[in-house]
């Protein structure tokens, strides 16, 4: 049953004016009226142009915005009073509601699984509202494989900036390939596809007063599809636009990744423990992903946090990690700038072990996650050096044998996972 | 009840289309005729219509149903006499039933002794009477309406060795009504009808009787000419007869056809017939509400005539390209029900016989702005034969009784001038006049009602319309106003039962009666009027102020 109660009774009047649908894509904002209208007019020139027939709706959850937000979302709606001069077959319903408690993508979420369930949607797209690349396309690939193919989950693949996602590649995509055994190179997607079975699935889990219910939910959802051995595909969606602004807190976004993993790997050990068959997520149209124009990283401060971060946190580290790897790590701590490197395979077994604390609960697990983070900047700097005048087939590979260090450190993780340091 | 005597009798019609030939064979020939019209008159007194379109009925080698005419001025011998028709005129008006015939006035059979006597020679008199050249290159820009038959507009005249133009089949020459005298021979053609007391013409293919280099030769101001000359002469030798246009064009361009009131009375409503079917398809009302928001206004003498189906085939020419594609995939997944840029099917097998969307259909038609025509046996839920040649699939023979012949004939079956409906669900043996009479829930003791219905206000024919958007796209709701008189028709095209909320603010205090039940609904207050309707279910209330 869909929890009805997180969608209002003004909402659901709207929904229920709307009626079933084939295809439901969610916006989930806060705040986005800078970027948000471009991104709906491209998301309904897609449902128009690739999906005319079907019965399609644009719903915006919103976390409470201000600058009108919810207003451009709501413009993008085609009936016969308005719109009436595109060149569509039915009317496109594009509606808004604000959900409940403070801004967060996964209640975002909670509120268009609810309301795709509620429609009966046979698939929902979810499209970031800082999508400001996409193109009509990207409607396409994403909806089309569920809708056609009967895939569970499409995951997006971007060009991205050869800096760009750094966690993401360094931490985890490795993990999920190595741990789970499935290559998806976005497992904690912006913009995604799903089908109404996996929606149903999801929304009934048992997340949402959680913190992965939260933040990180996209992630959560990935990792539900990968242990529930969900039929996962990737598209190749082409370049994602950057957008101006403030550095993001890595405090949070390692507590929405590494956070989540370490979390989902406690949860349900036998999804990883004993796999034995990987599972496929072919991708369709996939292109080289890098892009290489030049940008500048201030590599010092990484250092200098690095090195802040090993000598500030010993007794921290001393619980969290093995001797060796505690002393190895200290070690590179005393390198300068221009001899710092944190090779792959030490980068997996601190990583695993860091997995394996957050199992065992060694001190608390918030804190396990945070203390990875200067780690990771020494790992970032050593990615940033290693490709600083890479080519793309170049960075490619060295994203791969970072997977592949994660991979051949498997055994290792199973070692320490219930065996202690 | 004989007709009455009202210059505006054509708004309050309910008209009955049917070719004699497929309704009743009184004298075991095999082809209907008009002594067998004449004794089902009392059937469409009963079904409530009041008005009569007969097809062509003139003498015609029937390449073209009778669209190909070879004498105008009798009656084709397969169905009857002239003055067989003459009685069933006279019988007709005593009943209260008018009658339209067809004139077609842009072309006749290439059997028509005007057009042999013009290929006879170039320096025959007749020869300006058609349309000739010494090339196939004139008129460039003109489109060809039988795609699938014709590859030119011109057609090669081994005889006199010239082009000649056609715009249908190349057996159907086009006439110059840019020679005066064609003009008037055709204006004499009509009144020899007029003065027997027909009722009104409908005018076929309109938009192509005159042609001119560098245009598409279609509604060209020439032709306007040519029709308000005819209105002129119709008004001042018959008041109250009335033109009826076949113009199968979007509404702007039809609406020059009405100009100020003095050219047609009534034109069809080609684009709108379409988009009741794909509204009902995607159980959404934008595709009705969108053309009728492109209608314009007409003048206060002329009227809509709307349809769902006719004769020929259900004509995708006034849809976009999405639109068509989706009417195919939806309405003729078989290549065979496809002709030219239409669908050839009956309206029950449109509607997978589903008796609740023939209904809804048909209510749409009754109460939507204009005069209504049903077609023949749609009224009884006849079905269509694919298998048939060209549109000859849905102008199978009436379905009288499960008896020999279906009642429509005592000939031998091998003789009848087409197949009858044989199979189960179609057959004659299941979907009959005799066995629907039995019935007062059949879909003809339906038809009859709401038609009486429609006919018990004048609001359907006469009144304004006004669309209510309610959120809920599924359901199309209007209300037509005359007067003091209001009434609130509200269709679900779902499939699904529907809610919906309807803003009835300026009829707060009302109350509202439901026009086939009587039944009085709750009074109408400050908030949205709620109303819950079922699958396909539609409702006409009146709008009363207790």
């Amino acid at each position: 049953m869909p929890d009805e109660s997180i969608l209002s009774d003004e909402f659901i009047r709207e929904l229920i004016n709307v009626g079933e649908v084939d295809i439901l894509v969610g916006v989930p904002t806060h705040n986005d009226a800078r970027t948000v209208g471009q991104v709906v007019q491209g998301v309904r020139a897609g449902l128009l142009k690739y999906f005319p027939r079907a019965r399609s709706v644009i719903i915006n959850a919103d976390g409470g915005s201000r600058d009108g937000t919810r207003d451009l979302v709501c413009a993008a709606s085609i009936n016969d009073t308005v719109g009436s001069n595109l060149p569509a077959l039915r009317t496109l319903h594009s509606i808004s509601t604000q959900y409940e408690g403070p801004p967060a993508s996964g209640t975002a979420l909670h509120t268009i699984l609810a309301a795709a369930d509620l429609l009966q949607a046979k698939a929902c797209a979810v499209i970031s509202p800082e999508s400001t690349s996409l193109e009509p396309e990207w409607v396409e690939r994403l909806l089309r494989p569920v809708i056609r193919e009967g895939v569970d989950l499409v995951l997006p693949v971007y060009r991205r900036h050869k800096f760009d996602g750094m966690l993401i590649r360094n931490l985890v995509y490795p993990v999920t390939r190595a741990v789970y055994g499935c290559t998806v190179q976005e497992p904690y997607p912006s913009d995604y596809a799903f089908s109404s079975n996996l929606g149903s699935n999801f929304l009934n889990q048992d997340l949402w007063t959680q913190e992965q219910g939260r933040h990180g939910t996209e992630l959560w959802l990935t990792l539900a599809a990968i242990i529930g051995r969900y039929r996962i595909y990737q598209s190749f969606l082409g370049t994602r636009g950057r957008l101006e602004s403030p550095p993001s807190d890595l405090v949070k976004a390692m507590r929405e990744t590494a956070g989540l993993l370490f979390c989902s790997m406690d949860c349900y050990p036998a999804a990883w423990k004993d796999l034995r068959e990987p599972l496929p997520a072919p991708c369709g149209g996939c292109q080289p992903a890098v892009s290489l124009e030049p940008m500048r990283v201030n590599r010092k401060r990484l250092h200098q946090m690095f090195t802040f971060g090993i000598s500030q946190l010993e007794p921290v580290f001393s619980s969290i990690l093995s001797t060796p790897t505690h002393e190895e790590l200290k070690r590179l701590a005393t390198l300068p700038e221009n001899e710092f490197e944190l090779p792959e395979p030490l980068w997996a077994r601190t990583v695993y072990e860091f997995a394996a604390a957050y199992h065992r609960a060694v001190i608390g697990r918030d804190h396990v996650v945070q203390a990875l983070v200067p780690l990771f900047r020494g790992r970032a700097l050593t990615f940033l050096t290693e490709n600083r005048e890479a080519k793309e087939s170049e960075i490619e590979s060295n994203i791969d044998k970072v997977c592949q260090a994660f991979e051949a450190e498997k055994p290792y993780l199973l070692q320490v996972w219930d065996g202690g340091k | 009840m004989p007709v009455q005597q009202d210059a505006l009798w054509y708004k309050d019609a309910v008209i009955y289309q049917v070719h004699v030939r497929s309704f009743l064979d009184s004298s075991g020939d095999g082809n209907g005729d008009f002594r067998g019209l004449a004794q089902k008159l009392d059937y469409l007194q009963d079904l409530g219509i009041n008005t009569l379109w007969l097809m062509p009925f003139f003498p015609s080698p029937l390449r073209d149903d009778g669209y190909d005419i070879s004498d105008y001025r009798t009656v084709n011998p397969l169905y009857g006499t002239l003055d067989d028709f003459k009685n069933f005129l006279e019988v007709a008006h005593k009943r209260g039933i008018r009658v339209i015939i067809e004139m077609v006035l842009n072309h006749t059979s290439d059997q028509h002794p005007w057009f042999q006597e013009s290929r006879s020679s170039r320096s025959n008199p007749r020869r300006d009477w058609y349309v000739w050249s010494d090339t196939d290159t004139k008129y460039k820009g003109t489109r060809i309406i039988f795609l699938d038959t014709e590859l030119s507009n011109w057609a090669w005249d081994p005889v006199s060795k010239q082009y000649y133009w056609h715009r249908f089949f190349s057996h159907q020459p086009d006439l110059n009504w840019d020679n005066p005298a064609v003009r008037e021979e055709m204006w004499d053609v009509m009144r020899f009808w007029l003065d027997m007391g027909v009722d009104a013409f409908r005018l076929d293919a309109v938009p192509y009787l005159v042609e001119r280099e560098g245009t598409n030769c279609e509604n060209l101001p020439e032709t306007h000419g040519v029709i308000k000359d005819l209105r002129t002469r119709l008004d001042r030798e018959y008041p109250g007869r009335m033109l009826l246009a076949e113009a199968n064009q979007w509404p702007s361009d039809l609406r020059a056809y009405f100009s100020t009131g003095d050219e047609f009375h009534m034109a069809f409503h080609f684009p709108l017939m379409p988009r009741m079917f794909m509204g009902v398809k995607l159980e959404d009302r934008k595709p009705i509400t969108e053309i009728l928001k492109q209608t314009p206004e007409i003048p206060e003498t002329c009227q809509w005539c709307l349809f769902l189906r006719n004769h020929d085939e259900l004509t995708l020419e006034m849809v976009t390209d999405l639109e068509r594609d989706y009417m195919y995939d939806e309405y003729a997944k078989e290549k065979a029900m496809r002709l030219n840029l239409g669908i050839r099917r009956r309206l029950a097998p449109l509607l997978d016989n589903d008796r609740r969307r023939i209904e809804l259909m048909n209510g749409m038609l009754m109460s939507m702005p204009g005069t209504p025509i049903v077609y023949y046996g749609d009224e009884i839920g006849m079905g269509d034969n694919i298998n048939l040649g060209d549109r000859n699939g849905v102008r199978t023979p009436m379905q009288w009784d499960g008896g020999w012949n279906g009642g429509f004939s005592t000939a031998d079956p091998e003789t009848l001038y087409s197949p009858l409906m044989l199979n189960p669900v179609y057959g004659f043996q299941a979907v009959n006049v005799q066995s629907q009479k039995r019935f007062d829930h059949s879909l003809l003791a339906w038809m009859k009602r709401l038609i009486k219905i429609r006919k018990s206000t004048a609001v359907f024919g006469r009144g304004s319309i006004q669309f209510l958007y309610p959120a809920n796209h599924r359901v199309l709701a209007y209300v037509r106003k005359l007067g003091n008189e209001t009434i609130l028709v509200v269709n679900n095209l779902s499939s699904s039962a529907q809610a919906v909320e309807l803003d009835l603010k300026p009829y707060k205090g009302n109350i509202l009666v439901e026009m086939f039940g009587r039944n009085v609904f709750p009074r109408i207050g400050d908030l949205p009027y709620l109303l819950t309707m079922g699958p396909y279910q539609f409702y006409w209330f009146k709008i009363r102020r207790v």
